[in-house]
């Protein structure tokens, strides 16, 4: 059984006037409904050279309604510079450069993610799903 | 302008050959720009009941939040409950993203983008215990 950890710190000191913001939260990604960690992982970097929507992650690769794990990142430096993130054909939202995310995946029909680049100038992207 | 960070890790020593490290950090920013993001709803609680198994709305689009269409909006939420067998999930629109067990917790990019875009959350029919979820949205405002 593996032992993987994911966490989180939100903070700002101006967000809210005179309430500095530091939230932390540390999960251990376990297996749905039990103290099993997850044991599998995918991990890549992908660029893409032309605008549209293509697949990122194939749902069939993990577990159906699984407690999946997905990490993505914008690898871009140009602030104008997003990906649109979208399950299957609903937008999730918007990555600009720098930004990123972490999302359970249940991966049920057709539940594949995809990226849409805002511009075809060789923008990269890095993952990691971590599966049952 | 407000400064936010949001850092991430994600570290194991086990699931591969080599070590799983990795980390990061990105300044929220308004969308486009290096400006902060400068509006929140806050850290929120929102408990379901035992009773409570239908889908509901946990994050509208609906004029109270008032977060700009697709921008940089992001949305935070956790699963704090007890119960290590019970989840929620997790859908936008009718689409599903996933299920959050106990300790679990999500970061996303949100594009609000109308009142289908909304965040809902349904727990599992099997849960016998109250279901509590902390989340916030930091993002965008019309006026920003």
């Amino acid at each position: 059984m593996a032992t993987t950890t994911a966490s989180i710190t939100l903070a700002s000191s101006d967000l809210v006037s005179g309430m500095a913001m530091n939230y932390y939260k540390t999960a251990t990604l376990n297996k749905a409904g039990t103290n099993t960690g997850l044991e599998k992982i995918q991990t890549g970097t992908r660029e893409y050279l032309a605008t549209g929507a293509v697949e990122l992650l194939d749902e069939s690769v993990v577990t159906t309604s699984g407690a999946n794990k997905v990490y993505v990142k914008n690898l871009s430096t140009d602030a104008t510079e997003y990906f649109e993130i979208a399950i299957q054909s609903e937008v999730l939202g918007r990555l600009y450069a720098g930004d990123w995310m972490f999302i359970p995946w249940s991966a049920g029909t057709s539940n594949n993610i995809t990226v849409n680049p805002s511009v075809a100038t060789s923008m990269k992207i890095e993952y990691v799903v971590v599966h049952e | 302008m407000a400064t936010t960070t949001a850092a991430f890790t994600l570290s194991s020593s086990d699931i591969s050959s080599s070590p799983l490290s990795k980390s990061t950090t990105a300044t929220l920013t308004k969308a486009g720009t290096t400006t902060g993001l400068e509006q929140t709803s806050g850290m929120s609680r929102r408990i379901l009941k035992a009773t409570e198994t239908s889908i509901a709305d946990l994050i509208s689009t609906t004029p109270e939040f008032t977060y700009t269409a697709d921008k940089a909006n992001k949305v935070y939420i956790c699963n704090s409950s007890a119960d290590s067998t019970d989840y929620v999930t997790v859908t936008i629109h009718a689409e599903e993203i996933g299920r959050l067990y106990v300790g679990d917790w999500m970061f996303m990019p949100w594009s609000a983008s109308d009142s289908s875009s909304d965040i809902r959350i349904t727990a599992a029919s099997t849960h016998t215990n109250a279901v509590t979820l902390d989340y916030m949205v930091i993002g965008e405002g019309n006026a920003a």
